[in-house]
């Protein structure tokens, strides 16, 4: 059984890598077009290398995503604390208030913020995509932290807290521990929605001032080339060097991982 | 019950992570600017940021260009209205230009202060999409159509837009997935006025019957090379720029025909906002858009539209490939896009909305 | 078994209490207020007007944008196209997620599970659009997956799943399968070791501690999951558009036509916010649904 549950679960992640598979070739395929068959060369990379604002671009977009990962995470982990364990009027409506973000389309939220934001004087730039990248993560990380407190028990904390904790002392000692796995998966979450994010980050902008997607965006009427796929292959490397680096570091240091 | 993912990897992750954020801002400034620096808003690739273009401007005047991009006409009007000031030259489609005069987004040229404005042609300088009480609110700077392209040795029997819905290609046609292209298109087939059609059901009727040979809307000019690179069809309607580079930068085997009934003009013109501080610097920017040596180096390196200087064409080498494109007999047959009101324009939009969910079904 | 707020608690703690729910939920509401709720607001107050208010043009009020379904019939195909796609792509995404999740959280442990839910999540990393043009290369005939078919089976007829139906489908479960493996081994994760054994020792088989323990305990994944998933799924313009063809129209590529195309924001906001009310509508009925089948358990 066990066996089985892995191997559908490599099956599982041989999908999700396909395109990606696909994408890396393309990085070192010689046609701008991506047509078959590959014929191998290194000439995206090399053109990236001298592309100065694809690389600013990039970046900014990791500047952004990092910021908007750490803070939507602290302010959508908290929201989703009192969500699941607080009881209070208007919780059902707040809860409901989440689903428009990610219900109506970017494009008409972009729209949205760019006229609102012209209006109330917020203007366009960093702050600006800032703001609205922190806005669209934050439903994604109360609906994932708050699954992850639905599976917790609520009353290990009221043990404690009726033991004499207060409840700071509780969160950090009895709630905080086995949620983190829930909090660093909305992080992680919230970090690719906003590298992804490129409608909103297109149209709050300053001119000048690019992110990877952006560049992305403005560049498909006419067509981008694969040096966005050799970016995209390098930082993806990079990630995954950073995961097999930590793991190794958490497993030195973390016995209490292993069961 | 235990943490699957420890603590100290979830602090070594997010250290990691703003470690990167903290190396992205390292660097990320940029050296000082030059003596001025003008905003253009734009399409991306669309000549006003050719490198070599933006540094010999820099060379001559000492003004740096920065710019904007827009992916859509609608997204150009929205940026100009709701960023006033920051922009200095803007890139209208002449269709355009009367909306956008009426909403006082833009200030009249004054010609005198482009020596290079003495070689447009006429009939496009002069141009009466561009005339707002006599006065021209842009210049024109450059033009193209919408026509046919078919894959060269598959395709030998472009004649007519019918070939659209020729039961032979079936499976085999693409279209731009524009409203106003494809009732132009319509209109063209229905011996009606591409700006007026009176007759929109007879249009619809005429672009659902293409169903059986749809394959795929394509709604930009990198998804069509890729689609036509693979072989995923041989016939579609085409910008006669993209068609160029298409042909010079892909080595792609395409035709560009201007069918029996006509094709779809266009004509781009480069406009001042009149919210922009630096006017001056933004037509020294427009005179040298429209500098034969810009355009000879930015056509023949990469391949672009026509340009309304009759010098900067007759600059062309013999050989170029804007002489099998731009074909004088062609001239005749263009039907130029002008000025729609927002009824029209939604009315435009609901009949391609209508035919595309009847393709869909 | 939780205790209410009850008559024990000093009036004082309760006060602090409420004081530190608004506390907890202030950030990020007043955050989701200045950045969403009122600039979708005021959408909201375009979508009751005749032309967007730029310009010099007068303020025109007309209902008329709401009545865009009557007055465009061949609208509800396109709505109900869009809802098969939601309908298919959450299915088909929980079909293969949860037993996924099941397996990260059951039969994996340690480092081994940690690399694995990064690798999961790592592919989102990388910017959409460029995923789905490497789909097209995936789909396509003579593309990556006719060429492997024919390596095993050479007689094979040529695969061409692109510009179709599957074709939208598989991008949109690619591009949203994460957020259900997510939610799932969050829910799986942590059911009790002790649950499973016990159960095993009174003598319950495999498919039963599934249907009986692991399936009811991952519920709450499942759910959060399936929001994630059908509420953006149903508004996809990308993914339709380009893996789709000539069948990719829904309601997101008509509502991005009315912006980009028409430049008619009053009636792109309306479609936009029916859409909305289509699903709420959809969570309403179906959370009532859910609760009404499981709440007894």
């Amino acid at each position: 059984m066990i066996a089985l549950g892995r191997t559908y679960l490599l099956a599982t992640i041989a999908f999700l890598y396909l395109p990606i598979a696909v994408m890396v070739a393309m990085a070192f395929n010689d046609s701008a077009l991506y047509t078959l068959p590959i014929e191998p060369s290194l000439r995206w990379f090399a053109s990236l290398a001298v592309n100065a604002p694809l690389q600013l671009a990039t970046r900014n977009s990791l500047l952004i995503a990092s910021a908007t990962s750490v803070i939507a995470t602290a302010v959508g982990a908290m929201a989703a604390l009192a969500l699941e364990r607080k009881r209070f009027r208007g919780r059902s409506l707040l809860r409901l208030l989440l689903l428009p973000p990610i219900a109506i389309p970017w494009l008409i939220v972009g729209t949205a913020m760019l006229v609102f934001f012209f209006w109330t004087g917020i203007g366009r730039g960093i702050h600006a995509l800032l703001i609205g990248h922190v806005a669209l993560a934050i439903p994604y990380v109360v609906l994932i932290v708050g699954a992850g407190l639905q599976t917790l028990r609520a009353d290990l904390e009221e043990a404690a807290m009726s033991l004499g904790s207060t409840p700071i002392h509780a969160f950090f000692s009895i709630t905080l521990p086995p949620l983190l796995p829930s909090v660093l998966a909305a992080a992680l979450f919230a970090f690719a929605v906003s590298l992804d994010q490129f409608v909103i980050s297109y149209f709050l902008s300053t001119p000048g001032v690019s992110t990877l997607p952006v560049e992305i965006y403005s560049s498909i009427r006419k067509g981008f080339t694969p040096e966005i796929n050799a970016i995209s292959t390098i930082f993806l490397g990079v990630s995954s060097a950073l995961v097999l680096v930590f793991a190794q570091l958490s497993h030195l240091g973390g016995k209490r991982d292993s069961r | 019950m235990t943490s699957r993912l420890s603590r100290r990897t979830f602090n070594a992750l997010v250290s990691g992570v703003l470690g990167a954020g903290l190396l992205a801002t390292y660097g990320s400034r940029r050296a000082g600017a030059a003596t001025a620096e003008i905003t253009v808003l734009n399409w991306k690739g669309y000549g006003t940021d050719e490198a070599f273009a933006l540094k010999a401007f820099a060379d001559a005047t000492g003004i740096a260009v920065k710019h904007d991009y827009f992916n859509a006409e609608a997204e150009m009007l929205t940026k100009l209205r709701t960023n006033p000031g920051a922009y200095d030259v803007v890139l209208i489609n002449s269709a355009r230009t009367q909306q956008v005069q009426a909403d006082g987004l833009i200030d009249a040229i004054d010609f005198a202060a482009l020596s290079n404005a003495k070689d447009l042609a006429e009939p496009l300088r002069d141009h009466p999409n561009l005339q707002v009480d006599g006065k021209p609110y842009g210049v024109a700077w450059l033009w193209g159509m919408t026509s046919l392209a078919v894959r060269h040795g598959k395709v030998a029997d472009a004649q007519s837009w019918a070939i659209l819905s020729d039961p032979k290609y079936a499976g085999r046609l693409a279209l731009f997935d524009d409203s106003i292209t494809q009732v132009g298109i319509g209109a063209l087939l229905t011996g009606q006025d591409i700006n007026n059609p009176k007759d929109l059901k007879a249009i619809t009727a005429t672009l659902k019957a293409m169903k059986p040979n749809v394959k795929l809307m394509w709604s930009s000019e990198d998804e069509w090379n890729k689609a036509f690179a693979a072989d995923a069809f041989d016939i579609s309607d085409y910008w006669s720029g993209a068609a160029a580079r298409s042909i010079k930068l892909h080595s792609l085997p395409l035709d560009f025909i201007v069918p029996k009934e006509g094709a779809i003009g266009w004509l781009d013109t480069l406009a001042v906002p009149s919210s922009s501080t630096k006017k001056g610097a933004a037509l020294q920017f427009i005179n040298y858009m429209i500098d034969p040596k810009f355009y000879v180096t930015w056509a023949t390196q990469s391949g672009a539209p026509a340009s309304t200087n009759t010098a900067a064409m007759n600059a062309l080498p013999a050989d170029d490939l804007s002489h099998k494109i731009y074909k004088p007999e062609d001239l005749a047959k263009l039907k130029f896009m002008s000025a729609l009101s927002d009824d029209r324009r939604q009315a435009f939009n609901d009949v391609w909305d209508e035919v595309k969910a009847f393709y869909a079904k | 078994m939780r205790s209410e707020n009850g008559t024990l608690t000093p009036r004082g703690r309760l006060a602090r209490r409420e004081w530190t729910t608004a506390a907890l939920l202030a950030p990020a509401y007043s955050w989701l207020t200045l950045a969403v709720f009122l600039p979708l607001g005021a959408m909201l107050f375009f979508s009751f007007l005749k032309a967007a208010p730029f310009g010099a043009r007068p303020l025109q009020f007309t209902f008329d944008n709401y009545l865009a379904f009557v007055r465009r019939p061949y609208l509800i195909d396109v709505a109900w196209t869009s809802i098969q796609i939601g309908l298919w792509t959450t299915g088909l995404c929980a079909l293969v997620g949860l037993p996924a999740a099941i397996a990260l959280a059951r039969a994996t442990r340690g480092r081994s599970q940690q690399v694995l839910f990064l690798l999961i999540v790592l592919p989102f990393w990388t910017n959409g659009l460029v995923r789905v043009f490497s789909w097209t290369m995936v789909l396509r005939e003579g593309g990556v997956l006719d060429y492997a078919l024919h390596l095993v089976a050479p007689s094979a007829p040529s695969v061409a799943l692109l510009y179709s139906f599957p074709a939208i489908i598989i991008g949109l479960v690619h591009a949203y399968l994460p957020y259900m493996i997510l939610t799932c081994y969050l829910s799986a994760a942590a059911i009790d070791d002790a649950y499973i054994e016990a159960a095993r020792s009174l003598g319950a088989r495999t498919p039963m501690i599934f249907a009986k323990i692991v399936l009811p305990l991952s519920l709450p994944g499942l759910i959060s999951g399936a929001i994630l998933i059908f509420v953006p799924v149903i508004g996809s313009f990308m993914e339709p558009r380009i893996l789709g063809g000539r069948v990719g129209v829904t309601m997101g590529t008509v509502i991005e036509d009315q912006f980009v195309q028409a430049f008619n924001w009053p009636l792109g906001a309306a479609l936009s916010f029916t859409m909305l009310a289509v699903v709420l509508i959809i969570f309403g009925v179906s959370s009532r649904a859910l609760s009404a089948r499981f709440g007894a358990q």
